[in-house]
């Protein structure tokens, strides 16, 4: 039985969604030629084009957008003679490329069998017998030219080759499961997915520096990623992947997992030592860097899940093909965790210089219920916004730094037009507010600030000196701040005043909130003309600020009113405004 | 359990990628349990017994379509690979009436073929 597959879709965002007639006369068009047991024609709930009209795919790689009713009967005859429709047929390059998520999805994350029938530990092999030493296998990984995916983009050779060089009786490797931006789950994804290749891309880290113990360092928050871990780790002891003379060879490894107890600035490389050790989770200056003196004053290599995950390819495909994707200077791909307003969220992995615009509209399907996308936000509360006039730029280290945003650990936070810039600032220094250690005064004090300047600022109560007090703040915090969590804390803040001043200078001048977010800058009003006096409105204010009658109509009462936004939202008439 | 050794990791990487036989895949990160794969895993399973079908039930990670959670992929002979989302109880029953008993796709529930040749 070999028959052709047509998928059909309707991508357009007009009402009302014509897929099932395009379907029936499609099928329609095959059982006038007799094909029905030819083609299998299916509804398909997404079909990968947005905003393309009907979309007709015929498997394996032809694509027809935007197709006419009149085109349908030419493009089943086209099924029969085994060709295109010429001029109708498009082809579509696909935009994600998978090698961190390579078997995210695909093995049984609790099953050791499926990762070794998928490559699994072909790369350790490779490592111990084939590379044997650990200069071939940090050159490998030169040449791949791979940066630390936990934000910084530090080069991961050169972190490895600084611990490989130390003298002592004892060094490890940390795997660092501490991700603790909002918006951000790549790493919780790999490590629920695909635990084996993390652990042996610690083993090959091991390796490669002469550790002979590693700690996967996860968040508590995290169970299941802890669950399978340890699963995965308990399976390899047994198959004698991990322990002593691991294949055969002379490489002892051994790992275990340590629990991060919840606080954002544990995944901060110092304060993580200090929490493995036992102590107080807080930084401490660098240098020493943990590859000098780490965890328990012995060489430490810390690296992040991703970075970790991409090991094993890189060695088992060699270090030039990784290398062939990506940009001049940010080599492979990244993961991102599209949230938001956005389509289609969730984990999209593309090259290293694939544009914002193709991952928040091509992979990612555009902005939910057609509204206009404002910023995208990366980085978490280290990172900042990027406006929309940015959206062709090609994601990477630099070119983000560039904009004032960073690579961060990989969340990508779409906003809409209902977004307030000042909002989304003060969401952030609220985080950092609460997540401060404490330790050092510029970010304890300067945390708390900031985020009583802003609320006052989304309260209505602001003045134009206080953006002066923000940046201020700001500079403060990035020079003189102990650790990186503390410089980037006011990033968010920085960004949205270079990009969005004017939306700041509404809220103070005009005492309005442009985007229609800040509570105490909004009022409501009931429009008399369009009022059918169905006192739904009135019915869902708890507050009692509505009042009248069928024959008066309606009023708000602004002083009653808690802004709460009910009788906006249950009006079905569009008679309340809100400004 | 044994333990592996350098050449069964050499002849596993010497054989041809031997095709699985049938089988259903339930995403079970976060995001597809807090979607409900759970149910649906238990589903598959027990019906898959009750109508003594043989195909195995199979569990694995995010495939990144987090917001059509949970999926289910089905990979059965003479019919494409087929990512099904959005799946509930009565979906998973449909999925074993239609693509595994009838060979029939089930509509507006599928989010992506893998465009290989049946029987293949």
């Amino acid at each position: 039985m070999d028959r052709n597959i047509v998928y059909i879709k309707d991508t357009g965002i007009l009402q009302p969604d014509r897929t099932k007639d395009v379907y029936a006369a499609f099928l329609n068009g095959l059982r006038d030629r007799g094909m029905q047991d030819s083609v299998m024609a299916v509804r398909v709930a997404d079909i990968g084009a947005y905003n393309q009209g009907v979309v007709i795919k015929v498997l394996p790689d032809t694509t027809y957008y935007n197709v006419k009713d009149a085109d349908i009967n030419r493009i089943v005859d086209s099924i029969k003679e085994g060709k295109a429709v010429q001029g109708l047929a498009a082809r579509k390059e696909p935009k994600q490329l998978r090698i961190v998520l390579r078997n995210c999805g695909v093995v049984d994350p609790d099953n050791i069998d499926d990762y070794l029938a998928r490559d699994g530990y072909q790369a350790l092999k490779k490592v111990l017998f084939d590379l044997k030493t650990p200069e071939k296998t940090i050159d490998e990984i030169k040449k791949s030219g791979l940066r630390g995916r936990g934000g910084a983009g530090y080069p991961t050779w050169m972190k490895w080759n600084f611990a490989k060089q130390m003298v002592s009786d004892q060094k490890y490797v940390i795997c660092n499961g501490d991700e603790g931006d909002p918006g951000a789950y790549m790493d919780r994804s790999v490590l629920e997915g695909d635990p084996y290749s993390v652990v042996e891309g610690m083993m090959i880290a091991g390796f490669s520096v002469g550790a002979t113990m590693g700690y996967f360092y996860i968040r508590a928050e995290y169970p299941l990623a802890v669950d399978r871990v340890q699963n995965a780790i308990d399976r390899c002891y047994e198959r004698g992947l991990l322990g002593k003379n691991i294949l055969g060879s002379n490489f002892n490894f051994g790992l275990e997992i340590r629990l991060g107890a919840g606080a954002f600035v544990c995944g901060e490389e110092t304060a993580l030592i200090a929490s493995i050790e036992g102590r107080r989770g807080t930084p401490h200056p660098r240098p020493p860097y943990p590859s000098v003196k780490g965890l328990w004053e012995k060489p430490t290599v810390i690296n992040n899940v991703e970075t970790l995950a991409n090991v094993p390819y890189i060695i088992l495909k060699g270090g030039d093909v990784f290398a062939r994707v990506g940009t001049a200077t940010s080599k492979g791909t990244k993961v991102f965790a599209l949230t938001g307003k956005i389509k289609n969220s969730g984990l999209v992995e593309v090259p290293m210089g694939t544009t914002i615009r193709e991952i928040v509209f091509d992979v990612g399907g555009g902005i939910f219920n057609n509204k206009a996308i404002k910023a995208i936000q990366t980085g978490g509360p280290s990172g900042g916004v990027i406006p929309k006039d940015f959206l062709n730029t090609p994601v990477d280290y630099e070119n983000l730094q560039k904009l004032g945003s960073i690579m961060g650990s990989g969340g990508m936070i779409v906003m809409d037009e209902d977004d307030c810039m000042v909002d989304i600032a003060r969401f952030y220094q609220r985080f950092c507010f609460e997540e401060s250690c404490g330790k050092c005064s510029p970010c304890r004090i300067g945390t708390a600030q900031m985020l009583n300047t802003l609320s006052k600022i989304a309260e209505g109560m602001g003045e134009l000196s206080d953006l002066d007090n923000l940046r201020r703040i700001s500079q403060a915090m990035q020079k003189a701040a102990l650790c990186g969590l503390g410089q980037t804390a006011p990033n968010p803040v920085v960004s949205t005043l270079r990009y969005y001043q004017d939306e700041y200078e509404v809220h103070i001048i005009n005492k309005k909130c442009p985007s229609k977010k800040c509570r105490n800058l909004l009022s409501y009003k009931i429009i008399p003309e369009k009022c059918k006096r169905c006192s739904v409105c009135m019915m869902n204010c708890e507050a009692k600020a509505i009042t009248g009658n069928k024959d008066d109509g309606y009023v708000i009462n602004m002083d009653k009113c808690v802004r709460c936004g009910k009788c906006f939202e249950v009006c079905k008439f569009k008679a309340v405004s809100k400004e | 359990m044994s333990k592996i050794t350098k050449e069964e990791l050499d002849s596993m990487a010497k054989q041809p990628k031997k095709e699985d036989k049938d089988w259903i895949k339930v995403g079970m990160s976060s995001c597809g349990i807090a979607a409900g794969a759970e149910e649906v895993f238990k589903t598959l399973t027990e019906e898959v017994k009750k109508r003594n079908i043989k195909v195995a039930i199979k569990k694995c990670g995010c495939a990144g379509m987090c917001s059509v959670e949970p999926l289910v992929e089905v990979n059965v002979e003479g019919m494409p690979q087929v990512t099904y989302g959005k799946v509930n109880k009565d979906v998973a029953i449909q999925i074993l009436d239609d693509h595994i008993h009838s060979h029939r796709l089930v509509n507006d529930h599928i989010y992506d073929i893998q465009a290989k040749k049946p029987n293949g």
